[in-house]
């Protein structure tokens, strides 16, 4: 029995990860989200091992990471959070001796509002919000917010408007010229006044929609473009278009934690994925853009130049990036909000 | 003779019972039916088909994770099973004791309080322990799911225990029986249905928790709960149905067993 007993505890005990020749790498990422393939690309290289654990919001991932021994070496935050950990000194900045190729990031997120400089972290993916449109039924101009707020009048009543409050305020908001936290009431009342009028049109505030789209309950909306290149690539009729006036983007960031226990496998593995070949494996995987010059190439020809993941050159410039904004602010966005689900 | 009163006999009854097992049970139906769509959609039907349960047998990572929640489950409900079984035996047919209460409220105390709130408890005491020692292996997560699991053996132990007639024990003493060879010989084979229905109770707990096991888990450390949350923030498809409908059957046989074991188990 005492021997069965110590057996037993020293198999628990023994069950801890044991490391390879090279060591291990810890992983903290998004569900779903890792490439396998670039994973095993990864460890044939460097010899490696890496282990990946989930998480399903920024929110966990920042409680987990606050509280310390996590044991994870990269966490990979949306670019909202990115300035929380940096404050918080929750990540260390990037080696220069090891992370060379920065200069791979595409020259429009080389030098971001959240991360100037690139000192602390490396793109993983990003996407934006814009507009889907059926191009059989409407045939005018798609880069503008008038889809959803102004609706032409083929439109109306077969619209869906995904029901996030940060997308749908922010459209709204950059529409009538003003910044994604600002307290201008002046803008906010339009902003309300404009939504308020534009509901009319929408025939859904739903979710989870690319079957709908596909089955033709819907001729457009606000939508993600991950989402929209879903519904294109079965019902191609449909396109995706950014808001000339404003759209939000959004990107997710890798970066090395202050107290990983594997900081120079972390490191390595933030150079691994600044390659192009690298970068286009995850985009495989995850099925959005990736940051890096000549990511395009390795990916599926599905998604070669398409365009919900390659934003037109006069377009770029209108991409807006979150923010998280002060507690008054979010307090009107939410009045607002809840007035017009009504 | 007045008749007793019987809820049965109230108008709406039968129409609240049908909508009650309608709005229970028809999202889980149509989770299984979708399990066996022939095309990638959760929401229109294409056909019969069981690729998705190839699919996911085949997946190396859903194999991974669901080989590490059944080690769990079992090594938690086990090391649960008998724990329950001390403080059952400790705590029942033996009259009033002082901290009589205070024992029930800590040993169901998981039942009470918000999983949640477990969570980050166990999210900061196990952080400060993994820092002063640095140990990151599945221990905590044994430790945290074998006491989450404990009440519900408990529960089922003691119900096993307080039918049984103390007069037994007695006589097996007036038969010059010592203390542990009563328990061997008598208490020991009538609770043994109480003890596998606790088990079981608690493997499928354990099985199923999902907060705890976010926030205590290490690196490398998914089961299969906190996998499919992870799954769930981006697109899913029908292999996410088919890994659930094989979760509920299992699930479902473990139950089935347990009631069958409860039903007419001895006096």
């Amino acid at each position: 029995m005492k021997k069965t007993l110590g057996y037993a505890v020293a198999a628990l005990l023994g069950s801890t990860a044991f490391a390879s020749a090279q060591g291990v790498l810890n992983l903290y990422n998004w569900g779903n989200y890792t490439s396998p393939e670039m994973l095993a690309a990864f460890t044939a290289e460097t010899g490696i091992e890496v282990t990946v654990t989930d998480y399903d919001s920024n929110d966990t991932a920042l409680a987990r990471i606050r509280q310390g021994g996590h044991g994870f070496d990269i966490v990979v935050p949306s670019d909202t959070y990115v300035p929380i950990f940096i404050q918080e000194g929750l990540v260390q900045e990037l080696d220069d001796a090891i992370v060379t190729d920065r200069a791979n990031i595409l020259p429009q997120f080389l030098d971001v509002p959240f991360d100037p400089g690139r000192e602390y972290s490396v793109p993983w993916q990003w996407g934006t919000t814009g507009v889907i449109v059926n191009t059989a039924v409407y045939s005018g101009d798609i880069n503008t917010a008038d889809i959803v707020l102004n609706t032409p009048p083929e439109l109306q009543g077969r619209l869906n408007v995904i029901p996030e409050m940060s997308d749908v305020m922010a459209i709204a908001i950059y529409y009538h010229g003003g910044e994604r936290c600002t307290t201008d009431t002046a803008i906010l009342r339009q902003v309300r006044d404009t939504l308020m009028a534009a509901k009319p049109n929408w025939l859904a505030l739903d979710y989870g929609t690319v079957d709908a789209y596909v089955a033709g309950d819907f001729d457009g909306g606000l939508y993600w473009n991950g989402a929209a290149m879903r519904v294109r690539l079965q019902a191609e009729q449909f396109a995706y278009g950014y808001p000339a006036t404003g759209y939000p983007i959004w990107m997710d960031n890798a970066m090395v934690l202050a107290d990983a226990p594997n900081r120079d496998n972390a490191m390595r593995f933030l150079n691994f994925i600044l390659q192009p070949e690298n970068a286009a494996m995850i985009s495989n995987f995850a099925r959005y853009a990736n940051g890096i010059i000549g990511g395009e190439e390795g990916m599926d020809e599905v998604m070669r130049g398409a365009p919900e993941l390659v934003i037109p050159e006069n377009l770029v410039a209108a991409g807006r990036w979150g923010q998280v904004c002060p507690q008054e602010v979010n307090d009107i966005h939410a009045a607002i909000w809840t007035e017009l689900l009504q | 003779m007045a008749k007793g009163f019987n809820v049965r006999t109230l108008p709406g009854f039968g129409g609240v019972a049908i909508l009650t097992f309608v709005l229970l049970y028809v999202p889980i139906v149509i989770l299984v039916v979708f399990s066996f769509n022939a095309e990638n959609s959760q929401t229109v039907w294409h056909g019969f088909s069981l690729r998705w349960y190839e699919a996911a047998l085949a997946n190396e990572q859903v194999r991974e994770v669901s080989i590490r929640s059944l080690w769990l489950a079992a090594v938690s409900a086990g090391l649960a099973t008998v724990l329950a079984t001390l403080a059952a035996l400790g705590t029942t047919r033996v009259g009033r004791f002082p901290g009589q209460t205070m024992i029930y409220a800590l040993i169901n105390q998981p039942l009470m309080v918000p999983e949640i709130v477990t969570g980050i408890a166990l999210l900061i005491f196990v952080a400060w322990i993994k820092i002063a020692t640095g140990y990151t292996g599945m221990g905590y997560m044994v430790a945290a799911h074998t006491a989450f699991c404990i009440p519900f053996a408990y529960l089922s132990i003691r119900a096993r225990l307080e039918t049984m007639d103390p007069a037994l024990e007695s006589a097996a003493a007036d038969l010059y029986a010592s203390p542990v060879q009563a328990f061997r010989y008598i208490t020991l084979p009538l609770l043994v249905p109480g003890i596998v229905a606790g088990f079981m109770l608690g493997f499928v707990v354990s099985l199923d928790t999902v907060v705890i096991t976010e926030f205590v888990k290490s690196a490398g450390q998914e089961t299969l709960p906190t996998w499919m949350l992870g799954q769930l923030r981006r697109t899913t498809t029908p292999e996410m149905n088919a890994i659930a409908t094989l979760f509920l059957a299992l699930s479902l046989l473990i139950v089935t067993v347990f009631f069958l074991i409860t039903r007419t188990r001895g006096r």
